[in-house]
């Protein structure tokens, strides 16, 4: 459980770091070319390790459906949608719908154990306590910043194609 | 506006769907395998389309950027692992609300200290108020 909530914790703050980091790269080399140049160094890395851990079970793909092939053009849909958000809401109005989705569609995966998860009893805590952090986080984008937004560039979208 | 309001929502589902498309991937060929698979389809996918776009920017940029930016990428790695292993064990809805946590408070300490050139934001009552309420939002899961 402990363990669990660290890790998801430990990526959270890495996608924090990764954001900026790809807005500091988005800046010479432009949207596109940054989200390549991220996937391409994410996939060395996870390469590398699977090397290390896995050894040559990382090359045993038996297991494999066909759709898992496809699975990483989700990544660039979420760039995409993410980019023209920002561009029509504004960083502060976009990410903020986002996050909303994104653990509003967390509840609905684990109610009804889409793509063969195990389903995980709902009940009115969980919806209570997701309505709690929405509220949490308009408050947080929202509550009088005194921030000239800077715009955000395309590929801070990167960051959060996980 | 609704087209906005629509990207963004949509945006926001397709990442929690990758979170659980890795996880139920990595349950067939391992989490690692998961991670490697994942991104290397999505690498030649953003290379196809920066290709044929006009405006996908310039590869060869790279050499103006901070090596430590440039490696920022690799985190892919250890946060699909970090969050494929937490949906495995605490469920979907536990595993974003911590991830999304942690992400606002760390932002909120980059910006606090202006660290990695960001420029410095006071952050005010309303920031910890929310991230207080995001995380009473947990506990009342858990209750």
């Amino acid at each position: 459980m402990i363990t669990g909530l660290l890790l998801a914790a430990f990526a959270g703050a890495m996608v924090a770091l990764q954001t900026i980091f790809n807005n500091r790269t988005d800046v010479h080399m432009g949207s596109w070319a940054t989200t390549t140049w991220v996937l391409g160094m994410g996939f060395i890395a996870s390469l590398a390790c699977s090397l290390i851990f896995e050894g040559k079970r990382t090359f045993e793909l038996g297991g494999m459906e066909p759709w898992f092939w496809f699975s990483g053009l989700i990544g660039v849909g979420v760039v995409i949608c993410l980019v023209l958000g920002v561009k029509i809401l504004g960083p502060t109005f976009s990410v903020s719908v986002t996050l909303t989705a994104q653990l509003g569609f967390a509840l609905l995966f684990d109610s009804f154990g889409w793509l063969g998860l195990e389903k995980m009893p709902f009940d009115w805590k969980q919806l209570a306590g997701v309505a709690v952090i929405m509220a949490g986080i308009y408050v947080f984008k929202f509550g009088g910043k005194k921030k000239t937004e800077t715009p955000q560039p395309a590929s801070s979208a990167v960051g959060e194609t996980l | 506006m609704i087209k906005g309001i629509l990207f963004a929502f949509l945006g926001g589902a397709c990442i929690t769907l990758q979170g659980v498309a890795n996880a139920r991937i990595s349950e067939s060929i391992g989490t690692w395998q998961a991670a490697t698979l994942t991104q290397l389809t999505g690498f030649i996918m953003a290379f196809a389309i920066y290709l044929f776009v006009k405006d996908g920017g310039d590869l060869r940029g790279f050499t103006k950027v901070k090596p430590l930016y440039l490696a920022g990428g690799a985190f892919g790695s250890v946060i699909i692992f970090g969050e494929v292993t937490a949906i495995h064990t605490v469920g979907v809805t536990f595993a974003i609300a911590a991830l999304l946590i942690a992400q606002l408070c760390v932002t909120f300490l980059i910006d606090t200290f202006g660290w990695f050139g960001t420029v410095k934001n006071k952050m005010g009552a309303p920031q910890f108020i929310g991230l207080a309420m995001m995380i009473g939002g947990v506990l009342l899961m858990k209750l």
